[in-house]
């Protein structure tokens, strides 16, 4: 009979406990809360599927629309205006580290920092945006971008494409380096244009990084807190509440825990949808980018 | 020989520590910051009572605003409560009925020394939660050159909806500033902002039985006054909380808007005046009596030491010189409040308003509160529903709530 070593085992035992502890725990906990209808009394009770009923009832639906036309919007933003900016930086142009350095700010900055200073440059009465709107006579006078419904939402998604598009602009440069240089030659050869070498040898083979990317961006924008609490906290009459805010709004603002638990963990299956989503389309991807 | 005497001064030595380890640490989380001028005052007075007690020791927290609250309900929650804790009355209803807090045992003595108004911020279920420890009535600033300008004559300032309105009309149409600083962000201050014209008008958010009754006439017709307002206030009122109207006020931008007493000095090189909230034409001038006060957890073993300690703090004359030091309204009447008023009248109209104040409404879910009254305010004054609407809108998202 074959003995089994279980030297091999004990050695992930530390391993298998740091990430029991960090993540699955929690994760179970919150799993478990969501079925209670835990606030601040020091007892609470299992209440089944009520959380996740209430919920349903209430606001789910528009929370949701709302959070996934502005996670879309700002990754599609952040994604376009990345590649743009790789493109550029791959340049070979004078003084091209320097504008590589440049790129950083926004994402180097706090994104409390970067927040506070969108906030001011909205602001209708001392802010620059509504000041050279008043000086270019795009407006009659001052204009507040956070007091209204759609300006609010646009002004938290441009804050959120602001401060995410460096890191996509840099992902999407590394990934542009490793393509070979020898490809871009042929086609140069062959009498392809600028722009018919970007389409037919940069895009296809940077396409699974901006898939990458667009995943990593999406569960980042979805779950993106911050930018939305500093600027509006969620309003003007909710207009920005995404699920994130509406969840802390619930379990931390009001303390109810239970209810709480159950928007969060919609959160998480919402983002494995979309995960699967992208892996699938990531994985068709692969396979054509190896049939070709 | 020298041996015994090392183990007997070592035995001494663990004795004299051991007892001195034996006072128990009452722990006191204090909302705000600890370089407010109230702090050192506040810290001599425990100092003097740990001299009386010296079984025990205190230990003294300050958080901000912010994260205050949320830490040490989440404390309490989480069965680890600090022995008390300074913080808004507004969430003692939740406290107590998550039995978080044990009420306070005041003589009657003790009781009468407080204005019925101020008390009945932290009273309810026939017991008082908490003792008041800052205090805010709120009034009507007003910029008398802006009011020159637009050719008003009202040397008092505005007194009644009415005359509020025509004001606000006039300094917008007349003069470059806008009529009245109206706050009506997703923040507290726009509800309570709004309660002080809702109290001046006779309203209330809930009736004598406890019932919400946010839908009567009294409240359509303020919220009706507050939707004109809104016309002839700065542009985008839903983007402005209390804070952002200070500097707005300050440099003329707007002619009016309410605040506390500490308005007065972030009004510096304005000729402005104070004048009491003006009354409404079914109501008389009143305020929103805003307290925090000390309360005391459930759970620590402490309790009754800590209510010593609490009640010595807010004894009239320690009460009295923290109120002068942190530039609050004084919470008890009398020689402190007179002397504020000899020193500067500008006082008087938030002192005159402590009788006929409203307190802040005592609701479980007070966010939730918070939340639907906002909502529907910013739905009136963005002319997105007519009054009537608003505050059925109000009505039923209060009714919801416990």
């Amino acid at each position: 009979m074959k003995r089994v070593d279980a030297f091999p085992y004990l050695l992930l035992i530390p391993a298998l406990l740091l990430v029991g502890t960090i993540a699955a725990w929690p994760l179970v906990e919150t799993f478990r809360l969501s079925f209670t209808d835990a606030s601040m009394k020091q007892t609470q009770s299992y209440v089944g599927f009520e959380n996740y009923a209430k919920f349903f009832q209430r606001d789910f639906w528009p929370i949701l629309g709302r959070t996934l036309v502005w996670t879309s919007l700002s990754v599609s933003l952040k994604l376009v205006m990345g590649l743009l900016g790789a493109v550029l930086l791959n340049a070979a142009v004078p003084g091209r580290a320097l504008f590589r350095i440049l790129i950083m700010p926004p994402w180097v900055v706090p994104v409390a920092v970067g927040c506070f200073m969108w906030a001011w440059m909205y602001n209708g009465q001392f802010g620059m945006i509504s000041g050279l709107g008043q000086r270019f006579e795009l407006f009659s006078g001052p204009f507040e971008f956070l007091a209204y419904k759609q300006a609010a939402f646009i002004a938290t998604v441009v804050t959120d494409v602001w401060i995410g598009t460096p890191l996509v602009s840099l992902y999407l440069l590394a990934a542009m380096q490793t393509i070979p240089k020898d490809l871009y030659e042929a086609a140069w050869t062959d009498g392809a244009g600028r722009f018919y070498r970007f389409r037919r040898v940069t895009l296809p083979l940077l396409m699974p990084s901006i898939t990458t990317m667009a995943l990593l961006s999406t569960i980042w924008t979805f779950n993106s807190f911050e930018i939305i609490w500093i600027l509006t906290e969620g309003g003007p009459r909710g207009s920005t509440t995404t699920m994130i805010i509406d969840t802390y709004r619930t379990a931390i603002s009001r303390f109810r825990y239970g209810e709480g638990a159950a928007r969060a963990v919609m959160i998480l299956i919402c983002l494995m949808v979309l995960s699967a989503i992208y892996l699938a389309l990531l994985n068709r991807l692969t396979r054509k980018g190896r049939t070709k | 020989m020298k041996i015994r005497s090392f183990i007997l001064a070592s035995t001494a030595v663990f004795a004299l520590s051991s007892a001195a380890q034996a006072a128990t640490e009452l722990y006191l989380i204090n909302c705000g910051a600890d370089n407010e001028p109230q702090a050192p005052v506040q810290q001599t007075h425990i100092d003097e009572w740990v001299k009386a007690n010296p079984d025990y020791t205190v230990r003294v927290e300050f958080l901000p605003w912010e994260q205050c609250q949320e830490k040490t309900l989440t404390l309490a929650a989480a069965g680890t409560p600090p022995a008390a804790a300074y913080m808004g009355s507004r969430v003692l209803k939740q406290l107590s009925a998550a039995g978080q807090i044990v009420p306070i045992g005041l003589t009657d003595d003790e009781l009468k020394t407080y204005e019925p108004s101020v008390i009945s911020t932290v009273q309810f279920d026939g017991q008082v939660w908490g003792l008041p420890r800052a205090f805010s009535t709120k009034a009507l600033y007003w910029n008398k050159d802006l009011f020159k300008e637009a050719g008003l004559d009202m040397p008092n300032g505005p007194q009644t909806f009415e005359e509020m309105l025509t004001a606000a009309k006039a300094i917008k149409e007349k003069t470059k500033a806008a009529g009245f600083g109206m706050p009506a962000a997703d923040m507290d201050n726009t509800f309570h902002e709004f309660l002080n014209f809702l109290y001046s008008n006779g309203g209330q958010v809930v009736d004598g039985d406890g019932k919400v009754a946010f839908d009567s006439p009294n409240n359509v017709e303020t919220l009706k006054f507050y939707q004109e307002l809104a016309k002839y206030s700065q542009e985008g009122p839903v983007a402005y909380d209390r804070g952002k109207l200070e500097p707005l006020f300050k440099e003329g931008q707007i002619a009016m808007y309410t605040s506390g007493a500490w308005g007065r000095g972030k009004a510096e090189g304005v000729n402005f005046g104070v004048a009491q909230i003006p009354a409404g034409p079914s109501g008389k001038h009143s305020t929103l009596l805003i307290t925090d006060s000390l309360v005391v957890f459930k759970g620590t073993g402490q309790e009754e030491a800590t209510q010593n300690l609490i009640k010595f703090l807010t004894a009239p004359e320690r009460q009295s010189a923290f109120d002068e030091a942190g530039g609050w309204t004084p919470i008890r009447a009398g020689a402190g409040a007179d002397a504020l008023i000899a020193k500067d009248p500008n006082w008087k109209p938030f002192i005159d308003a402590v009788p006929t104040g409203g307190p802040e409404p005592l609701m479980q879910d007070y966010i939730g509160m918070q939340d639907a009254a906002i909502e529907g305010i910013q739905a009136v004054i963005s002319d997105e529903v007519t009054p009537e609407e608003g505050a059925k809108q109000i009505n039923d998202g209060l009714a919801g709530l416990s």
